[in-house]
């Protein structure tokens, strides 16, 4: 199997051994290893030295790894110094979690849910949960693939590569994308339950709903809303058990 | 419920441990989705509009969560199953809300159990230092194996667990219909609550809550038309 073709694959490992200590640094080292092995041949020493760097602390968005894996790869074939190859690891780590987080996690996985949820109410049923997994996979193992062939290509210049891409553009429409699907959800999901049920039942959800989202807002991550439903649902029960 | 069959339970506890490996490890295929894990699981256990219902009020849940970083989320990928498992068989409008409440309740053992395994994967690094130090590509794999393992371990415990409590709930707990109706609309508008947390701090301020407040207006015009 060809070796970048093997790297693209344990590429979607990357947290595999996620931990607080080296985040994705181990992940990191397993899909560089077939990227690395024609260097065991042509300089073993330069070889060990490099895994040990592919495994080091490393952070960031899992779809774009590959930028920082392929970049890091090539630099290693490429003699640069070691403390050199640590430090564009290093560099990568901040950017390559914004971007991707902005565009994946906070853009096309809301954006894409958002209109599963809308096709989900609308009678799609399965093919408006098949269409989402075939889009963002499409989308994401696309990305893993040119991220890994860019870091390659562009080496110690990945970083001027990167802000010349497609990505930066996409990332402003992603956010945009994700917020338009995600409020057009909302009502829609909320009808799609509510539909069942009179009004003075619609009237105390629409009651727990402004409850939920101004308790949670005032006191931040110590209420969360799964823990909000959690003691609103005790409170109900045990109303309930004394007759209120 | 479900029926403790092992053509039922198998496939659910299969399915449980693939999208508990999904939501960090791999392959990030988005099939830990509550709306996924959910409507599968529905399939599964033979009543997939229960597993629409339940994994559309989880996927709002989820919505509130943006896992960027060391954050510490939930994990509701075999949450949604076990809660599924004990929703199977009930007019949704009655098993929502309870069903919701055990979901919950795992979703937060699955986060729980997600530190865990990660601290575990930092002591096993930890262990195999100086191989890493001395460049050893096979330690570098056998660390990637194992953590891989302990987190389908984590998953198949995590949906095993949802499985038996959701079965004690079944035959054991037993509520009339008002309480049953009034714990499925608490776990509606909470589930909304977060989606709207959600989508409000994914917009921030700007041209993104323009956009916002645009979606919100075509959903009202879709839900109105609809």
């Amino acid at each position: 199997m060809n070796r970048r073709f093997r790297a693209l694959l344990r590429l979607f490992a990357v947290q595999g051994t996620w931990n607080y200590e080296r985040m994705l640094g181990v992940g990191m080292g397993y899909a560089a290893e077939p990227l690395l092995e024609d260097l065991k041949a042509i300089d073993p020493v330069r070889h060990g030295e490099a895994v040990v760097r592919s495994a080091e602390f490393f952070n960031c968005n899992p779809n774009l790894a590959g930028l920082a894996l392929g970049a890091t790869a090539r630099a290693e074939y490429e003699a640069v110094p070691g403390a050199q190859i640590v430090r564009l690891r290093t560099a990568l780590c901040s950017p390559l979690g914004s971007m991707g987080d902005q565009l994946f996690w906070a853009g096309l996985v809301p954006a894409l849910l958002g209109a599963a949820l809308v096709a989900v109410v609308l009678g799609a049923g399965l093919w408006a949960i098949l269409g989402f997994l075939l889009i963002y996979n499409a989308i994401r193992i696309w990305t893993a693939y040119w991220s890994l062939q860019l870091g390659i290509t562009s080496g110690m210049r990945v970083g001027s590569a990167i802000s010349s891409s497609w990505l930066p553009r996409a990332i402003e429409w992603a956010g945009p994308a994700a917020a338009l699907a995600l409020g057009a959800a909302v009502p829609v999901v909320a009808d799609w339950y509510l539909l069942s049920f009179g009004w003075p039942a619609v009237i105390g959800t629409a009651g727990v709903a402004v409850a939920g989202f101004a308790l949670t807002r005032w006191f931040g991550p110590g209420l969360t809303s799964v823990r909000f439903a959690l003691i609103a649902m005790v409170a109900l029960l045990l109303f309930r058990r004394i007759g209120l | 419920m479900i029926e403790f069959t092992p053509g039922v339970v198998i496939p659910l506890l299969l399915w449980g441990t693939l999208v508990g490996l999904d939501l960090v490890s791999v392959p990030q295929a988005m099939i830990s989705r509550p709306l996924v894990a959910g409507t599968v699981a529905g399939a599964l256990a033979g009543n997939v509009e229960m597993g629409l219902r339940i994994g559309v009020l989880f996927e709002l849940f989820a919505l509130d969560v943006l896992p960027v970083g060391a954050v510490r989320y939930p994990d509701y990928g075999p949450a949604t199953v076990g809660a599924v498992a004990l929703g199977v068989g009930t007019p949704w409008e009655l098993g929502l809300g309870i069903s919701a409440a055990l979901g919950l309740v795992f979703a937060l053992l699955g986060g729980w159990s997600l530190q865990v395994v990660r601290r575990w994967n930092a002591r096993s690094i930890q262990r195999r230092t100086a191989a890493l130090a001395a460049g050893e590509s096979s330690a570098i794999r056998w660390l990637q194996y194992g953590a891989l393992l302990r987190d389908a371990a984590r998953g198949f415990i995590l949906t095993l667990a949802g499985l038996v409590v959701a079965s004690t709930i079944a035959d054991s707990v037993r509520l009339d219909r008002p309480t049953a109706v009034a714990l499925t609309l608490v776990a509606i508008g909470s589930a909304l609550a977060a989606g709207v947390n959600g989508a409000v701090r994914s917009a921030g301020r700007g041209a993104r809550l323009r956009w916002l407040l645009a979606g919100l207006g075509a959903g009202i015009l879709i839900a109105a038309v609809a």
